[in-house]
């Protein structure tokens, strides 16, 4: 047999042209160095952002921006915004339970040292009072807390001189030194509350009154009303202010505002007077002749002492 | 040596596309950062919400120690800044109105913002 018609061997891996690279060096060597790359980027030394969400910042800054937020509600009175932005905070559970929470560490500290930080502090427990959360805030600094005002000097009594020491055998210089004169101290005071205490909130059900709220502010006396004193309500998402004595067949103290059914309603003296602890509901109800009517309530305000 | 040199090389250029995608594609969100790290929306949103306090409280001291916690170089002229900016996008008049009355209480109040004083209000202190 010649050499011819015998098959070619397959070419083995000695005589097939050698590739300049290992492709597994190269397999291994990317998925090792990006492991690498990403491990030190993620890990050791991770980039710094510029341009973070709330949720992102460190626990003094979630209580700043916690404060703020709540201080923009007690000037704006919109609860739907602020719980919003409490939202991207992304605190674990509640938003409105997360604000008690951050209050709790802030009365515990010496935030409520300070004019504003009472005040701030005050608003955020407001805020999530009346929305029925509870936070150690509250006993902590009380809702009724309000700005400071004014300073008293206290004067200590001016103590009696120290007397010397019996001479003993030893002689030894007389020490006639008087107790240094007291310090003077100054305290600062709580300004007066309110205005304006709220005295009874009632409510009736009747065709003619349906879904009112009738506020009446009176002088000291009970029985003077105040006419242009201004009352607000308000509402998830909105607030309406009205005045007293623009119903001159009413009287000087009487205002009103017609409620919509199914909205729960805060009121308050804005200024002067603290809301009401609860939120007033227009609900359904049935008046003593049988007909369907909303409720109405009676708000008394009264000058206070 | 051609498997170590193909690992050496590899391993480089897989080191360059880790560090891309951890720096740049897909970074760490960490947490624990500053205020000064916010991004711009939400350091206009606190300034607005610092400004509805002044309005409230008129404690342009608190306020601006407040707005410190942003590190900001220049809190009065940010102040001005947003306001304006504000004022040009049209945003919501209660919140220009607040930011243009912290503004005139740094002292900073421009042409642009008079048409948004509140001029009932008292004066700041």
């Amino acid at each position: 047999m010649s050499d011819a018609a015998a098959p070619r061997p397959a070419r083995s891996r000695y005589e097939r042209p050698r590739r300049p690279f290992s492709v597994l060096g190269i397999i291994l060597g990317l998925i090792l160095g990006v492991g690498a790359g990403l491990g030190y980027a993620w890990g050791i030394a991770p980039m710094e952002q510029s341009n973070i969400a709330p949720w992102q910042l460190d626990a003094e800054g979630r209580a700043s921006y916690t404060v703020a937020i709540a201080l923009a509600y007690g000037q704006d009175g919109d609860l739907g915004h602020a719980i919003e932005r409490l939202v991207a905070l992304r605190f674990p559970g509640d938003p409105i339970q997360g604000m008690a929470d951050i209050a709790c560490q802030l009365a515990s500290t010496g935030y409520a040292n300070s004019t504003s930080g009472l005040d701030a502090l005050v608003t955020m427990i407001r805020l999530y009072q009346l929305q029925g959360r509870a936070g150690c805030a509250d006993q902590i600094i009380g809702a009724n807390s309000s700005q400071s005002g004014g300073v008293v000097t206290i004067d200590l009594p001016t103590p009696t001189t120290t007397l010397t020491p019996p001479p003993s055998k030893t002689p030894t210089p007389l020490n006639n030194r008087p107790t240094p004169t007291a310090l003077l101290f100054i305290v600062p005071t709580q300004a007066p509350q309110n205005a304006f205490d709220l005295i009874s909130v009632t409510t009736n059900c009747s065709l003619g009154q349906s879904g009112l709220i009738m506020v009446d502010v009176y002088q000291l006396n009970g029985s003077t009303g105040i006419p242009g004193m201004e009352i607000r309500a308000r509402w998830s998402g909105g607030e309406s202010r009205f005045f007293t004595g623009l119903k001159s067949e009413r009287g000087d103290s009487y205002a009103d505002f017609t409620m919509a059914s199914g909205i729960d309603y805060i009121i308050d003296m804005p200024g002067r007077a603290d809301p009401i602890r609860q939120p007033l509901s227009a609900v359904p109800c049935t008046t003593p002749n049988g007909e369907q009517a909303v409720i109405a309530y009676r708000v008394l305000f009264r000058a206070a002492e | 040596m051609r498997f170590l040199i193909s690992l050496l090389v590899a391993l480089i250029i897989g080191a360059g596309v880790g560090l891309y995608l951890g720096w740049v594609q897909f970074p760490a969100q960490v947490i624990d950062n500053p205020m000064s790290n916010l991004d711009a929306r939400y350091q206009d949103e606190y300034t607005v919400m610092i400004a509805y306090g002044f309005l409230a409280d008129r404690n342009l001291a608190s306020a601006l120690e407040r707005l410190q916690r942003l590190d900001l170089e220049n809190a009065a002229l940010t102040i001005q800044e947003t306001a304006e900016r504000y004022i040009s996008s049209s945003r919501t008049v209660e919140d220009i109105r607040a930011l243009v009355t912290l503004a005139e209480g740094v002292g900073r109040l421009t042409p642009l913002m008079e048409p948004y004083r509140l001029v009932n209000e008292s004066s700041p202190s």
